[in-house]
């Protein structure tokens, strides 16, 4: 390695390396180094990391935080459990109305976030279709409490695991199962033991992109959450609000926290898939 | 155990993979189903196995009627042509797996497992490829796991799906000992499925020949090749 | 030639060792049924039941207003614009990803993804960092007659920034998948590196592409967080059709507000229909991930 000089493109006969390498540089870094790096610029040089933590470290700050992540967390996980039984249905059942639904699966993915929050507002407000039922039946309100979060959040992450369980279902040998039946092992037990760890990477995948997704998600959330500080209080909504007050360290520093924790979970989640990955073999 | 086959005829919508053929398979023998893909060999072996249900006919074990038995109560030990092992298992967990999907009255104590799966392990000639992976295995190490898988359960017959399909030549002449040593060993009703007839010719005590669904000659290598039922036969065989 | 006579129906407990009882279908489909109902179908069926609350005269009326053209005319410019330049980058990105072999690739595609991460809040932050008038650039550029920030450019490069990987990621997939070969082909019989690209190449992409143009035009139009936050929201110039649904829903101009969300559902049904039509039609064409 060490004595072979450094080439930065393998020789091919192949055109246009100059025009396309030249458009990826480019637009790579305007619309998105360059814009990262002033950010952290900002907030590690210009501000500093002893005033970002000074920052976080308020009460409602970490309120903001905590509910950002917790509500994420608790979406995604429905939406693993529920992303991968539907995923299952999908691929497995026959039912009239199947190809509806499965194409009806990315409705979050394309309907806009305004959208979906005004509309999940206005069927789980106290006076609303559900909401008003919820309230009678249970005496519990869903919208402009954490549970509305949830809700919003649920619904903008419910393609991701659906999706990337969907082709690994697919392409499960039968033989498989039908090896763990022929052993005496109940359908139940075949599922559990099985065919739940054959998925579990790719559900894993879909967890972390609904998680990334949800952490940072504004627009379908901002309408539901009741917005009430320290409560219902999402981190995003408070670098808006911090924007509104011209008050730009204190956005970057919630900005840089918000960064460094998916960061972080992001990397875990990566790390128990290289581990589960290199146990299953190549995939 | 001896296997009966009487009258077991299936149907896949308007095709019939299986017209109504019957068997007679003595306890002990080690038997080839031998023809050529579409032959309805496969299905016939995934019959016995519990994994297709016949449109009519009866299956017997040892006399008794198994038809209605669900491919858990069979207790068959089915070797599938992919092998179909676990991939997230290692060798060992594959091999216990039978013994731990049962119920916990019957279920042997866990060191009793792994004495068997030890055992299993010696008997095909791998004892040192307990903690690996599938992915880390040759194909003929494969093949030999999912036997001792399909023994671990102490199967009442054996049934095996092409089982040197996927390998080849100099692998596939080894491991044709291994299963009749195997089988010696054991003294399982043995069934496998094949389509090439001097694997059946070697191995098998006991050939069954296949085609279009129908049974063409049931007979001992040198019987079938002194005299061929039919043209279908004689031309398959090359005799 | 003897047929099947059935003896008697298959006894009831057995089934085919890789499907569930059918009472356990039932109950699983019900519930999946059930859960997007209430998750997905209602909130749909509510934009446009609370649209028409007061008729389709008054619903549509709420259309005509000044603001709301001015919103729809800029909600499609921005596509107008964002659209082509993100197919322009994808398609080269794309092209350099999976025709050459260099250093860095595998750091190359995270950081196309890396928006996909990252929240749309802080995506509007960067420019408003950038282009704002906190910064000395960004004072310079107010000075000079041009501001990014509380303009249409910001909005611009915050819903290019959302929209980034859109494009490419469908696109790399399936131009490793076809490989190199075909385009080795065409240089081979004397065709120029246009030439190849444009008879060769496009051909095999285009309904992947198409894919992405649909995905990317449909979270360009519906963007809210990251252009709200460097819109500014001034009423007629710098608002969104996201935008404008949140500022008529804040002044309790419901049927407005949900006018203008059922139109953004109508684009996102007709994105789905058309997804899907791809999905049924060309799948062979599609990322792996996509066919069904």
């Amino acid at each position: 390695m060490a004595t072979r000089p450094f080439i930065l493109k393998a020789p091919t006969p192949m055109p246009g390396w100059g025009l396309s390498f030249g458009i990826l540089l480019t637009m790579l870094s305007i619309i998105v180094l360059i814009p990262m790096g002033v950010l952290l610029w900002r907030g590690f040089v210009g501000f500093g990391a002893a005033e970002i933590w000074a920052v976080v470290n308020r009460p409602r700050v970490w309120a903001a935080l905590a509910l950002s992540f917790r509500a994420a967390l608790v979406a995604a996980l429905f939406n693993l459990v529920f992303g991968v039984l539907l995923a299952w249905i999908l691929v497995r059942y026959r039912f009239p109305g199947k190809r509806l639904i499965d194409a009806a699966v990315d409705l979050p993915f394309a309907l806009p976030t305004a959208v979906a929050g005004i509309a999940l507002t206005a069927i789980y407000a106290p006076n609303g279709v559900f909401g008003s039922v919820i309230g009678q039946a249970f005496g519990i309100r869903v919208a402009y409490t954490e549970l509305g979060i949830w809700i919003a959040l649920i619904f903008v992450g419910l393609p991701f695991v659906v999706r990337t369980v969907q082709p690994v279902i697919e392409e499960i040998d039968r033989e498989t199962e039908e090896a763990s039946a022929t052993l005496g092992a109940s359908r139940l037990r075949t599922l559990t033991h099985v065919v739940l760890p054959m998925l579990a990477p790719a559900a894993l995948t879909g967890f972390a992109l609904a998680l990334a997704r949800s952490v940072g998600e504004y627009g379908s959330v901002i309408f539901i959450a009741g917005n009430l500080p320290n409560v219902t209080e999402i981190a995003p909504l408070l670098i808006v609000i911090r924007l509104e007050e011209f008050d730009y360290d204190g956005a970057v520093a919630i900005a840089i926290a918000m960064l460094a924790i998916s960061f972080t979970l992001l990397l875990a989640i990566n790390l128990i898939q290289i581990w589960s990955r290199r146990r299953m073999g190549a995939v | 155990m001896n296997i009966e086959i009487e009258e077991i005829c299936k149907d896949f919508g308007t095709t019939a993979a299986l017209q109504p053929v019957s068997l007679s398979i003595p306890a002990g023998s080690l038997v080839a189903l031998l023809g050529p893909s579409g032959s309805g060999k496969t299905t016939l072996l995934r019959i016995l196995g519990g994994l297709e249900f016949p449109s009519a006919g009866r299956v017997l074990f040892d006399g008794a009627d198994a038809t209605g038995l669900t491919v858990q109560e069979r207790r068959a030990g089915f070797v599938f042509q992919s092998y179909a092992l676990f991939r997230h298992m290692s060798v060992f967990d594959n091999i216990a797996y039978g013994l731990r999907a049962r119920p916990r009255k019957t279920r042997p104590a866990a060191a009793e497992i792994a004495r068997r799966v030890t055992r299993l392990l010696d008997l095909i000639k791998l004892p040192d490829i307990g903690g690996r992976y599938p992915s880390q295995l040759s194909g003929g190490q494969r093949q030999r796991v999912a036997l001792a898988r399909a023994l671990a359960i102490e199967p009442r017959m054996l049934l095996l799906d092409e089982p040197f399909g996927a390998l080849d030549a100099k692998v596939r002449k080894e491991l044709r000992q291994g299963l009749r040593d195997i089988h010696d060993t054991t003294g399982l009703t043995t069934i496998f499925v094949t389509h090439d007839q001097d694997e059946a010719m070697e191995l098998a005590d006991l050939i069954v020949v296949m085609s279009m669904g129908r049974i063409e000659q049931i007979g001992r290598p040198a019987e079938i090749r002194a005299r061929p039922a039919s043209d279908f036969v004689r031309q398959f065989l090359d005799l | 030639m003897a047929h099947c006579v059935p003896l008697a129906a298959r006894p009831r407990r057995l089934r085919s060792a890789t499907t569930e009882p059918r009472v356990v279908k039932g109950v699983l489909i019900a519930l999946c049924l059930a859960v997007l109902s209430v998750l997905l179908f209602a909130p749909l069926i509510a934009v446009f039941d609370e649209a028409l609350r007061r008729g389709w005269a008054f619903a549509l009326a709420s259309l005509g207003e000044p603001d709301a053209q001015a919103a729809i005319r800029l909600t499609l410019s921005v596509a107008a614009l964002v659209v082509p330049l993100n197919a322009a980058f994808g398609i080269a990105a794309a092209w350099a990803i999976t025709k050459f072999d260099w250093r860095g690739k595998a750091w190359v595609i995270t950081l196309i993804d890396l928006p996909f991460s990252i929240s749309p809040v802080v995506a509007g932050l960067l420019f408003v960092l950038m282009f704002g008038a906190n910064s000395a650039f960004g004072a310079w550029l107010v000075a000079s007659g041009f501001p990014i920030v509380f303009a249409v450019p910001g909005i611009v490069l915050a819903t290019l920034f959302i929209t980034f990987p859109f494009i490419a990621r469908e696109l790399i997939p399936v131009m490793l998948e076809q490989g190199r070969a075909e385009e080795e082909a065409a240089l081979t019989l004397g065709a120029s590196g246009s030439r190849v690209f444009l008879t060769v190449t496009l051909p095999n992409i285009r309904w992947a592409l198409l894919y992405g143009v649909l995905l990317c035009n449909a979270r360009a139009m519906g963007e809210f967080g990251a252009v709200a936050v460097v819109s500014g929201k001034i009423r007629g110039q710098t608002t969104t059709m996201p935008l404008m649904i949140e500022m008529f829903y804040n002044e309790y101009l419901s049927v407005a507000a949900f006018t203008m969300a059922s139109v953004l559902a109508l684009l996102a049904f007709v994105t789905l229909v058309l997804k899907s039509a791809l999905e049924w039609r060309h799948a062979d064409q599609l990322a792996a991930t996509h066919r069904h």
